[in-house]
């Protein structure tokens, strides 16, 4: 089983500002099973991004140890994709050459690596926009494009860094709608990071509430899936939940 | 004043039918005030001839073969000279630009040679390579490398970081990313470089052919200075200025067009 496995990790930098060691993230622990979806959500400067940073590789763990199926994280690999808040889209290549960009490190020939890039460009109803460059796309539009790159490239574990944060309310809603669909269709195993509440029990299947470096909570959300906005905006559970979830992050 | 915005619409729809109209235009003023002056004599003509001199001598020089024979001389150094510039900056700036340990080694010793301007190496110059077509080149790698380096590094540090972990996360190695992200990354910031690096290298051969030369344009220009011959050394002011525009709008442009432009990168 390819799960996610995260133990007693910690962050400490040094602060040449301060001149004192800063400790973002303190013993945290927890664990995402291949296939499911699990949030992260907390306030600005919870370590919320310091932890997703490490799982990617991109910066090196104090104490603890990350796993995935198994395996150690020593840096940056194709076995975790990462979607960005900022896209980080290659402005240089196509929306197709960007989705298949993942392929062609790997070395998949390029029919079939572009056969596999249209599939999913397909999936995220995106086949329309593969000639063009990334900025000539809506914002919503890049996201899509950042999302699908890094699930073509069939990773492990899809790691997503406040992706829908910089997109407007109304698209913002459209992309989770999506992300669930694309996400019951490929069962990919997702650590979502945001700040935002209800878009943490909207997409997840167990939401970790996260307050200045530990975890606080784990809860289960048991919301029937397909989920869309206009059926759970005025469901119960779903309130009660998002409310809970609201509660432990401001007292937090 | 309605008139005038029809006018200056009809212009407007003129150049975007043929450009060259756009690029001529600007210069009829500044030819008729040329003529003008030459017309009433406010100086004397051999000190200042009129277009039509200008012209007349340009014809003839062609006719004599001489003007192609040094424009030739004059493009073919030019082009050596930012050849080897680029190929050997550009390089180096990413090596500069990615890598703290080549930055802390070579950044002092860039700003040192930049400053030694190239004109100041010709003394030596001669004497160790003498009057010939190293010396040129020398001096135009010389001139043409810095502003491409100093672009290309800033270039380089200019890319987001998360373009490297994005890169990363997709399973790029470190090598490949300097293909496939960096130089491609930087190319905004390099033809930059190599724009200003070109033109402070048009002006440097110029220099170089000046106090060097046994040809090209600059020498021509010096040459006639002996002969008093004003005509001419106008003509070659005139060719040093359509030559860069020719290289600016027919290579430099395009190149910009086709990358940063298409990519949204830079804006028109």
């Amino acid at each position: 089983m390819k799960d996610l496995a995260i133990r007693n990790l910690s962050k400490t930098y040094f602060d040449p500002y301060a001149g004192t060691n800063v400790t973002a993230v303190h013993d945290v622990s927890f664990t995402v099973k291949q296939g499911e979806f699990v949030s992260v959500v907390g306030p600005s400067g919870c370590g919320k991004t310091t932890i997703l940073n490490m799982i990617a590789g991109f910066l090196p763990v104090s104490g603890g140890e990350i796993r995935v199926g198994g395996k150690t994280v020593t840096g940056p690999g194709p076995d975790r994709g990462v979607v960005f808040q900022s896209f980080a889209l290659f402005p240089w290549r196509t929306v197709l050459d960007n989705v298949a960009f993942g392929p062609k490190m790997r070395g998949v020939p390029k029919a079939e690596r572009e056969r596999i890039a249209r599939d999913y460009l397909a999936l995220a109803k995106l086949s329309e926009a593969e000639g063009r460059y990334p900025t000539e796309l809506s914002g919503g539009m890049q996201q899509r494009v950042g999302v699908v790159r890094a699930l073509a490239n069939e990773p492990d574990v899809l790691l997503m860094d406040e992706p829908f944060a910089s997109v407007d309310a109304q698209t913002r809603m459209t992309l989770q709608e999506e992300l669930t669909r694309i996400w019951q269709e490929k069962r990919s195993t997702v650590l979502f990071i945001t700040h935002d509440v209800a878009e943490a029990v909207f997409l997840a299947d167990r939401v970790i509430v996260l307050s200045k470096g530990r975890v606080l909570k784990e809860l289960d959300v048991t919301l029937p899936r397909p989920r869309v906005w206009d059926a759970l905006h005025e469901d119960a559970a779903f309130k009660a939940l998002t409310g809970q979830v609201l509660g432990l992050v401001r007292s937090a | 004043m309605t008139a005038l915005l029809h006018l200056w619409g009809g212009y407007v729809r003129l150049t975007a039918r043929w450009p060259v109209i756009a690029t001529l235009v600007p210069f009829m003023p500044v030819l008729a005030l040329w003529w003008f002056v030459t017309a009433i004599e406010v100086f004397p003509r051999v000190f200042l001839p009129g277009p039509a001199d200008v012209a007349r001598s340009f014809a003839a020089l062609m006719y004599k073969g001489i003007l192609p024979d040094y424009l030739q001389d004059s493009v073919v150094r030019l082009a050596v000279g930012a050849f080897w510039g680029t190929v050997l900056g550009i390089p180096l700036g990413l090596l500069i630009g990615l890598s703290q340990r080549a930055h802390t080694a070579l950044w002092p010793l860039l700003l040192f040679f930049q400053a030694i301007g190239d004109i100041a190496w010709l003394a030596i110059l001669v004497i160790w390579f003498g009057y010939g077509l190293v010396t040129m080149t020398f001096v135009i790698v010389y001139t043409v490398i810095f502003p491409v380096v100093l672009n290309t590094v800033l270039g380089v540090r200019s890319i987001p970081v998360n373009m490297h972990r994005a890169a990363l996360s997709l399973g790029a190695s470190r090598l490949r990313i300097v293909w496939e992200v960096v130089l491609p990354g930087a190319l905004p910031n390099i033809i930059t470089g190599l724009r200003n690096g070109l033109g402070y290298g048009w002006r440097a051969l110029i220099a170089a052919e000046i106090i060097v030369g046994t040809s090209g344009i600059g020498f021509m220009m010096f040459d006639a200075r002996r002969a008093g011959s004003v005509v001419e050394i106008l003509l070659g002011m005139i060719i040093l200025g359509i030559l860069w525009y020719i290289v600016d709008n027919w290579i430099l442009a395009p190149i910009e067009r086709a990358t940063g432009q298409r990519w949204g990168l830079v804006t028109r």
